[in-house]
């Protein structure tokens, strides 16, 4: 290979050391890009840019490919800024909830915890090696850029906050705070305050001559003095009007759950409706990440979990939703925003079809029928509910598995591969095919959803060197899909003839089948859903009772018990009990009880086993 | 080439963390040694609130999960002693066979020692087993006292992860090549044989196979 001629290798290996970096740190410290790779991990691809560095991440949010757009200039740092944000309590009243205007957020305080940052080194512009030298010089740059790549990916799992991560990683509890990222090519200096509790670690620089590659990191010794907590999610009631509760008619008609399906859906961090945050917070990329956004209540109102979770009497009617949402909702509105913005796993973003107007989404002006819903209904969280409309289609992620939700809070001790690809994939897998809807959509459409592009364009000045700030709190997959966002930077790359000196055979498996799959399961859940909501386990007890008190009374005779309870048995598996709910003399009860008293020598004379079958054959 | 020798600081651990612990050392040792196309897969221990990377390789798995077993019950034959286990990486090159000799030699050109002090009589657990907890007098006191010495294993065994990646960082240049298709350089694990307790004479087997000193650093 003749790579000591070949022009701008070192720049190539610089520009995608700092890409690989930036796409390591993000994917262990935001959790939607984590679950986002977890996804992307297991279709056992390797991707072009996975052999940079022999490390496989899986696929590039496009986020990442922006922010290496907007951060070309190499011989500028990358500074990566992961901030906590802390949600503090605050009240709210039924009009905040329906105005996405409204700014009665709670005070949130940012922190930053860790800062990360990336440079080349260089005292002057690339020069164009020559020589033997040159080639050894570039596997030697190369290893060495693989070294500290490895150690990284490592220290980032030892860094405090890489449990908040893991915590907010937990799709089954929600918190009261909130990690974004911020990258830009410049940093405002910590206070003194600040940096008393941080401390530095500086890799060891990688001599790529003519420069060096540094990489460095500040982080927050301890997190242990912020009120990190999970939010607390109303007590428990217990709900009386059920379907086949017996005070209940069971022919009774409750509405449709697509509450319950919406709810089921959202994730627990009340990551509603991701895509109306573009439409809130057009500067959801720049660094005033937080700033002179209002608090879209009505995102946080799409769903709420921990309401879901208790199923209980927030959703009576007798409870005013402000008392319903208050509280909760507030807790989760700047989490649901920054996620929202992140365009969680579950890939909501696109709850709006590419036909959507910028303006607010139907599906969310929204707040108001999902509200209604949520007072007026009722129904179970575990009982999965038929999904209709359009909402099936982007819920059908976390309703296609309605039993993440009857599962306790994964460990965070828990393998996070194994917990992750429980819960990544059907979001993910969602997400797939709403991308692939959008992928024909105009970049001017697209603008409008996420800033990102806006903000590169107006921020970069003259001189070609970009100074914005671009910032999120997750991937803002919602605006780029994967043929638009593909941008000709990494074609270039693609293109050069300069490639991994360790390179190997691309091994691409078309996705085709993956989506099949993913099509397969989202209308087998379909099916599932239309069938259990033809015919639900409660109502079906609630006929089971029905019919045991309108049933004859037991016999005594041991052969027609036998075959009274195997005839209740076929009828719901109650069995004995209906004889006793009629009236009958004092003498048939007591030969009743005998009857019973025989019965039970039998059983125990035989085994359980033997007992049963005998029943059966009969 | 240099050998570069990292000498890892020691851990005390009871019996039942022995398999966690060393898991979590040799692995992240090999992660960074893996230069290889690697799928990274984290581990979350059970024992402690730590997670370590590992390179994915089933084989390496096994490998090493084989090693931590026969470590287990040499500690079992040999309780209460501070034990070593010697992580090695070496290039074969081939030479001429003589009466000494063995064709291929091994160049080790890095070790890995990692200390550890058990400190717990291992009749009272299962060395198959890392579920086996501590049997402990009840009371507030002993909960009390296991919680703190638990945090003390798990912050000795996190500044050895962090000591590992110093180590990764700051020597670099003796790393030999990666060759294409190879995931992780030739390893060795040496753990205390069951003739004897000392250490010393698997180094001596090590001097007379591969004809180099080790170099202490």
């Amino acid at each position: 290979m003749e790579m000591d001629r070949e022009p701008g290798k070192l720049e190539q290996i610089v520009s995608q050391f700092r890409s690989k970096i930036l796409h390591v740190i993000l994917e262990s410290r935001v959790p939607s890009l984590h679950h986002q790779q977890q996804e992307s991990l297991s279709l056992s691809r390797v991707r072009k840019t996975d052999k940079w560095f022999n490390l496989v991440l899986g696929d590039r949010p496009p986020a990442l490919e922006n922010l290496n757009f907007s951060l070309r200039n190499l011989l500028d740092p990358m500074v990566i800024d992961i901030i906590l944000v802390r949600h503090g309590p605050c009240s709210s009243s039924v009009d905040n909830l329906y105005a996405p205007s409204a700014a009665a957020a709670g005070p949130s305080t940012e922190t930053v915890i860790e800062r990360w940052v990336v440079q080349y080194d260089c005292p002057r512009v690339f020069a164009t090696p020559s020589g033997a030298e040159a080639a050894v010089s570039y596997k030697k740059i190369y290893k060495k850029c693989i070294l500290l790549l490895r150690s990284l990916y490592s220290q980032m799992r030892l860094l405090p906050a890489y449990r908040i991560f893991r915590q907010l990683s937990l799709l089954s509890q929600t918190y009261n705070f909130d990690l974004i990222y911020k990258v830009s090519s410049f940093s405002h200096p910590f206070s003194r305050e600040e940096e008393d509790g941080m401390k530095e670690y500086n890799f060891t620089p990688v001599e790529a001559p003519p420069g060096c590659l540094c990489v460095s990191v500040t982080y927050r010794t301890t997190l242990s003095d912020f009120n990190l907590e999970p939010l607390v999610s109303l007590p428990p009631k217990i709900i009386t009007d059920y379907v086949g509760s017996p005070t209940t008619d069971p022919m009774r008609s409750f509405p449709s759950s697509e509450r319950g399906a919406h709810a089921i859906s959202f994730p627990s961090r009340g990551l509603r409706s991701p895509s109306s945050i573009p439409f809130q917070r057009p500067h959801s990329w720049s660094s005033g990440f937080h700033r002179g956004i209002p608090p879209t209540k009505t995102q946080s109102l799409a769903g709420s979990p921990p309401a879901y979770r208790t199923s209980c009497k927030p959703y009576d009617i007798s409870s005013p939703p402000a008392d319903l949402f208050g509280n909760r909702i507030q807790n989760h509105r700047v989490s649901t925003l920054q996620q929202a913005t992140a365009y969680d796993e579950y890939k909501l973003s696109p709850p709006f079809s590419p036909s959507a107007s910028p303006s607010t989404p139907t599906y969310l002006t929204g707040a108001n029928p999902l509200l209604t819903r949520h007072c007026s209904e009722t129904a179970p969280v575990t009982i999965p509910l038929p999904l209709t409309g359009r909402s099936t289609r982007y819920l059908s992620p976390n309703s296609s598995d309605p039993s993440r939700h009857s599962l306790p809070p994964l460990s965070p001790r828990s393998s996070k591969h194994d917990a992750s690809s429980q819960e990544s994939p059907s979001g993910i897998r969602s997400y797939r095919k709403i991308e692939a809807l959008r992928a024909g959509e105009s970049p001017s459409g697209l603008s409008n959803l996420y800033s990102a592009p806006k903000v590169v364009r107006d921020s970069k000045d003259d001189s070609g060197r970009f100074s914005g700030l671009l910032s999120s709190s997750g991937s803002p997959r919602i605006g780029f899909s994967r043929s638009s966002s593909r941008l000709s930077f990494q074609d270039d790359m693609d293109d050069c003839e300069f490639s991994c000196p360790f390179d190997v055979d691309d091994v691409d498996v078309s996705d085709s089948s993956s989506q099949n799959t993913e099509s397969k399961k989202a209308s087998e859940f379909t099916a599932q859903s239309n069938l259990v909501g033809k015919k639900s386990q409660d109502a079906a007890v609630g006929i089971l009772v029905h019919l045991l008190r309108t049933a004859p009374p037991l016999r005594q005779d041991s052969s027609c018990y036998s075959t009274h309870s195997l005839k209740t048995e076929y009828d719901g598996g109650v069995g004995m009990a209906s004889g006793f709910f009629l009236p009958r003399k004092t003498a048939d009860a007591l030969e009743e009880l005998n009857s019973y008293r025989e019965m039970k020598d039998l059983l125990l004379s035989k085994s359980g086993t033997q007992a049963v079958r005998k029943e059966g054959m009969k | 080439m240099n050998c570069e020798v990292c000498q890892l600081k020691e851990l005390e651990v009871e019996h039942f963390e022995i398999r966690e612990v060393l898991l979590c050392i040799l692995h992240t040792i090999v992660f960074h040694r893996a230069l290889g196309l690697v799928r990274p897969k984290d581990v979350d221990l059970e024992l402690f609130e730590i997670t370590y990377v590992q390179c994915g390789d089933v084989e390496l798995e096994e490998k090493i999960d084989e090693k931590i077993d026969h470590f287990i019950s040499w500690v079992e034959k040999h309780p209460n002693k501070k034990s070593q286990i010697c992580l090695s990486f070496y290039e074969v090159k081939s030479k001429q066979p003589s009466w000494f000799t063995n064709k291929t030699e091994r160049l080790y050109w890095e070790q890995w020692y990692v200390n550890l002090n058990v400190t717990q009589h291992p009749k009272h657990h299962s060395s198959k087993s890392h579920h086996t907890k501590v049997i402990v007098d009840p009371g507030e006191s002993a909960t009390e006292e296991r919680s703190s010495r638990r945090a003390m294993v798990e912050a000795s065994l996190r500044e050895v992860l962090f000591q590992i990646i110093k180590f990764v960082n700051e020597k670099k240049d003796h790393v030999p090549p990666i060759s294409e298709g190879v995931i992780y350089f030739p390893y060795e694990i040496t753990i205390p044989s069951s003739s004897d307790s000392a250490f010393g004479m698997d180094m001596i087997k090590r001097m007379l196979h591969n004809g180099h000193p080790t170099m202490l650093s």
